[in-house]
């Protein structure tokens, strides 16, 4: 009998984890809510941003807030900020929890997940005047295909990479630094020349390939109509043969692949490597952390085609206040407000489309910043996103090792690349 | 004489009991049943039987975390077993300065994970310390690649975690020696038994119940080895994830805010099958050798 009673027990408490253990979210009737637009303004919202407490930025949000608060009577906006890492983690528990914060920044992939599950309000339904508001990059950025044609965030501020040169290394090792490499192959030509001058002790390449250049390479990875993948042409592996070439030949640290590799920018920082790239405003964030390298930082274009990265500002479809949440979210990201908080972060550019084409971006000070601020923009014109939303941390973690076993000589390039679409293909149906 | 309620031993082990239900047994009990469910970090949640486990057939990277993950055991268990003893008995002995080595012994085991980490990386790097020394020594040309070769990688993090274990299980052996009756030995001495004989007669017998809570702490410790492979191999768990191991695999299943908690619960529950079999087959040889 014990043993009966036991079992009854265990299978009781089995039956309660399977009915609790859903954690779907508000699905797709709270994202498609339609929210009065004539709706009376007050009471309290949450708003969150991503790691932009600081010196710099928080008498920014402080008079933000105010400003909203003074022109809405009877509102109160508690504004929360999370720490750079762990940032998906933070928000993934709060969906999960039914905390998340009524109004919300987040980057296009975090957003993504948050959507599928009904957490986000669709503002093309709420907003009829999104698409002429707000830059198309940007829209675009939060309206994915999986999801039909609804958009999930105002954008907000947009950035890209710039390439960063280290000009006495350059010069040291018989390089123009006026004459930067353009293009992946000038890349590792100039590479070579350095590994040669410097008798291997400096490095022009230091990061493996990923989705990024798979792309350049003028692969798309995933089929026209976006349900699978199909990065596994001739042309990725030429690319991943290349790189492979140049790690064989001592273009690359030889730890690139390995646990001790510090990444491209820290071999940057250190002078070990002379080229890495960042965002609009790396030479200005140099200058307080490492003022002795940044006046040997030379910008020029990132190679090939630029990344573009979005920030934007989401409205919780589960708020409680949803007339308030739209209204501010609306407010923060139109134009005067971006343009005031994009004069505090030089290098990128506003989401808003009247101040997007600003001519004053595209204006130099002459500074090496004020280049790589007009550089930024110029490359933002023509950026792209290469990651697709539905690209998973599984689908890059096993990515990055085939690519590992191609660099290395273990596995031809095209049976590594077959194996990571293979894999990626089986993933997404999981 | 006083006599107590029917219920205070009960109320007595009610805290421990209720420790036990919420953090081991509800999140135990909890996984198998996530296991059959399509739950993601957000999403899903719906019963889809035994497609989770269907699904290990067609993982590329299992066949490789069983095989490491065994071997880390094989090789992890006979050595974390033996090894502490014999340090034990080296230190048990009363000379000058011998405090001082049972704490250098003991240091790996309050070392931070961190510092473990670049210590070690710094050791096996191809430009680190023993290439270093094995070049100057003219005994390598190349650097050995402790840190990109699969098989390396993986006796490297075996002798990572023997190093950092060793203090601990010698401390667990100190206290069964001093239970030792020292006239054993001395009996056994005068009957002409030497150094080894009476280490294999005597002190072997006389430690064999701390030898075989060793020997379990050590199984399962290194099935579930995580840390050692992801120091030196780093997240992918070396290169192309050949040194990955189970618990690896679990943890980038779940990763990400579309993690496959369903798929990684299915992975954990193979694991607990797993480690059960090997901890059955030392309970049996320990009844057998009593």
């Amino acid at each position: 009998m014990p043993g009966i009673r036991a079992g009854l027990a265990l299978a009781a408490i089995a039956a309660a984890s399977l009915t609790g253990c859903g954690v779907g979210g508000a699905g797709s009737t709270a994202s498609q809510q339609t929210v009065a637009s004539d709706a009376q303004l007050k009471g309290t919202i949450t708003f969150q941003t991503w790691s932009l407490k600081n010196d710099k930025f928080t008498p920014y949000f402080t008079a933000l807030i105010k400003d909203f608060e003074t022109q809405h009577p009877g509102t109160t906006i508690t504004w929360v900020d999370q720490p750079g890492d762990g940032y998906a983690d933070k928000v993934s528990s709060q969906v999960t929890s039914g905390s998340l914060p009524d109004v919300i920044n987040l980057p296009q992939d975090i957003a993504h997940s948050v959507a599928k599950v009904g957490g986000l309000l669709d503002l093309t339904k709420n907003v009829p005047t999104l698409a002429q508001d707000y830059v198309h990059s940007g829209v675009a950025a939060y309206t994915y295909p999986d999801l039909g044609s609804d958009g999930f965030a105002f954008p907000w501020y947009l950035g890209t990479d710039v390439s960063y040169w280290n000009k006495a290394m350059l010069q040291r090792d018989g390089l123009d630094p006026a004459k930067p490499p353009r293009t992946f192959d000038e890349l590792v030509a100039q590479a070579k020349v350095m590994h040669d001058a410097s008798g291997g002790r400096d490095y022009l390449m230091s990061r493996p390939p990923g989705l990024s250049d798979i792309v350049n390479s003028g692969t798309p990875l995933m089929t026209s109509d976006g349900r699978t993948f199909a990065f596994n042409t001739a042309g990725a592996a030429a690319m991943l043969d290349k790189y492979t070439a140049a790690y064989a030949a001592g273009y690359l640290p030889s730890n690139v692949l390995t646990s001790t590799y510090e990444g491209n920018s820290a071999l940057f920082t250190k002078q070990e490597v002379a080229w890495t790239t960042g965002g609009g405003n790396y030479i200005e964030s140099t200058l307080q952390s490492n003022p002795s390298l940044a006046p040997q930082i030379v910008p020029s274009p990132a190679l090939d085609t630029a990344p573009l990265y979005v920030q934007g500002i989401s409205v919780a479809a589960r708020s409680r206040n949803l007339p308030l949440a739209l209204a501010f979210g609306r407010f923060v990201t139109d134009d005067a407000n971006q343009k005031a908080f994009i004069k505090l972060a030089p290098g990128f550019l506003p989401g808003s489309a009247a101040s997007a084409a600003d001519p004053a971006y595209s204006r130099s000070d002459g500074t090496a910043q004020g280049d790589a601020s007009v550089i930024a923009y110029q490359d933002m014109q023509k950026a792209v996103i290469f990651t697709p939303p539905v690209w998973t941390d599984a689908m890059n973690t096993f990515l990055n090792q085939q690519v590992a076993l191609a660099m290395t000589g273990k596995e031809p390039a095209e049976q590594a690349l077959d194996n990571a679409v293979n894999r990626a293909n089986q993933l997404l149906g999981q | 004489m006083t006599s107590h309620r029917w219920y205070t031993p009960w109320l007595l082990i009610a805290p421990a009991l209720l420790w036990l239900a919420v953090f081991s047994l509800w999140p135990a009990i909890n996984t198998g049943v996530l296991s059959f469910t399509d739950v993601h970090t957000l999403s899903g949640g719906r019963f889809i039987g035994v497609h989770n486990y269907a699904l290990m057939w067609h993982d590329p990277q299992l066949r490789d975390a069983i095989l490491n993950t065994l071997i880390f055991m094989a090789v992890c268990v006979p050595l974390l077993t033996f090894l502490p003893l014999l340090l034990a008995l080296l230190v048990q002995r009363t000379l000058p300065f011998m405090g001082f080595f049972r704490t250098v012994f003991y240091f790996p085991v309050i070392a931070s994970a961190v510092v473990v980490a670049l210590i070690w990386q710094w050791l096996l790097d191809d430009r680190g310390l023993v290439n270093g020394l094995g070049r100057q020594a003219g005994l390598l040309h190349g650097a050995l690649p402790f840190l990109t070769d699969r098989w390396l990688l993986l006796f490297s993090a075996i002798a990572l975690t023997v190093w950092k274990g060793l203090g601990y299980y010698m401390v667990l052996y100190l206290s069964a020696l001093g239970n030792v009756r020292r006239e054993l030995h001395e009996a056994a001495a005068v009957d002409g038994a030497g150094t080894v004989r009476r280490f294999w007669a005597v002190t072997v017998p006389g430690v064999r119940g701390t030898m075989a809570l060793v020997s379990v702490l050590i199984a399962v410790n290194a099935m579930r080895v995580f840390s050692e492979l992801y120091i030196l191999g780093g997240r992918t768990g070396g290169i192309g994830g050949q040194d990955v191991s189970l618990v690896m695999l679990i943890q980038q299943a779940a990763a990400g805010s579309d993690g496959r908690i369903g798929y990684a619960s299915a992975l954990s529950v193979l694991l607990f099958v797993l480690t059960i079999g090997p901890l059955l087959l030392l309970a049996r040889w320990n009844r057998r050798t009593d």
